[in-house]
């Protein structure tokens, strides 16, 4: 897994802390990763949400995300989502 | 010879096509058989160059190479400005485009919602890519059983009712084609 740098807020930094003085995670950079995890997660759900609705298109969705179409559509697919949102 | 049908397409139901198979053969290459398959660069770009780790986006590109479906670029600037409020991506609005600047495409398909209502709006005939699969056989441009599988296996993309309503339009089209004795070409209805 590819490893970069980044600025983490104060409260999130202690919190991986506790986590790791707690046992819950061998290192700080587990939890963090965890965390950007379910970041994507939700982001990807948000956005889902809105392309179910209608709002917003797939590519729309894909480019918010930062993914091509075909990566969304497999994203989708792995989570047994449609790639359709036409209901007739 | 029958005609073929000039179609548009979105880059999902290329995707679709190109990754699913049925019937011993991918769902492009049963389409193929009876469309004239366009796209735009955005489209070529998001499937055949951004997809080309995928196998389907490999499929893509084979098949944009040896020039079975033709890559058209998008010269018109009408209907920018009526496509430019909706939250959709470049791919989506140059297929719409597209249909507007090529003379004898008869729909755009698309199986999204935004893209499926902007081009209804601007006039265009839209088909989700089960209508096609519909519309090829009410032509005689595809077997009912080929048909049935393809509608079968790409099921897990679409929303519930989907493509139980496109089997139905196939069942429909058998009674229609035993009731009336033809072998004519019946027009394409795909509502």
């Amino acid at each position: 897994m590819p490893k970069v740098v980044i600025p983490v807020k104060e409260e999130i930094l202690k919190s991986a802390e506790r986590r790791k003085a707690s046992g819950a995670v061998t290192e700080v950079s587990q939890h963090l990763a965890e965390l950007i995890d379910l970041g994507f997660e939700h982001r990807l759900r948000q956005l889902y949400q809105q392309f179910e609705a209608g709002q917003i298109s797939l590519e729309y969705a894909a480019n918010e995300l930062g993914l091509s179409v075909r990566d969304l559509y497999a994203a989708l697919e792995e989570r047994g989502l449609p790639t359709s949102n036409i209901q007739r | 010879m029958r005609d073929l049908v000039n179609v548009v397409f979105d880059a999902s139901p290329l995707i679709t096509a190109c990754k699913f198979e049925a019937a011993g053969k991918l769902v492009i290459d049963h389409l193929l058989t009876g469309c004239e398959l366009l796209i735009s660069p955005a489209v070529e770009e998001e499937v055949a160059i951004l997809g080309a780790r995928y196998p389907d986006g490999v499929v893509a590109g084979e098949r944009i190479a040896d020039g079975r479906i033709p890559v058209v670029h998008v010269k018109t600037r009408r209907w920018e400005h009526h496509l430019g409020g909706y939250a959709m991506g470049h791919g989506e609005r140059e297929s719409i485009k597209l249909c507007g600047q090529e003379p004898d495409v008869e729909a755009l398909v698309t199986d999204d919602h935004l893209a499926f209502i902007a081009a209804t709006r601007l006039g265009l005939k839209v088909w989700m890519l089960p209508d096609l699969v519909v519309g090829l056989v009410s032509r005689g441009l595809l077997r009912v059983e080929v048909a049935r599988a393809i509608l079968e296996v790409i099921r897990p993309r679409y929303r519930a009712g989907v493509v139980e309503h496109s089997l139905e339009k196939l069942q429909e089209g058998e009674e229609d084609a035993k009731s009336c004795d033809s072998s004519q070409g019946r027009d394409f209805e795909v509502g």
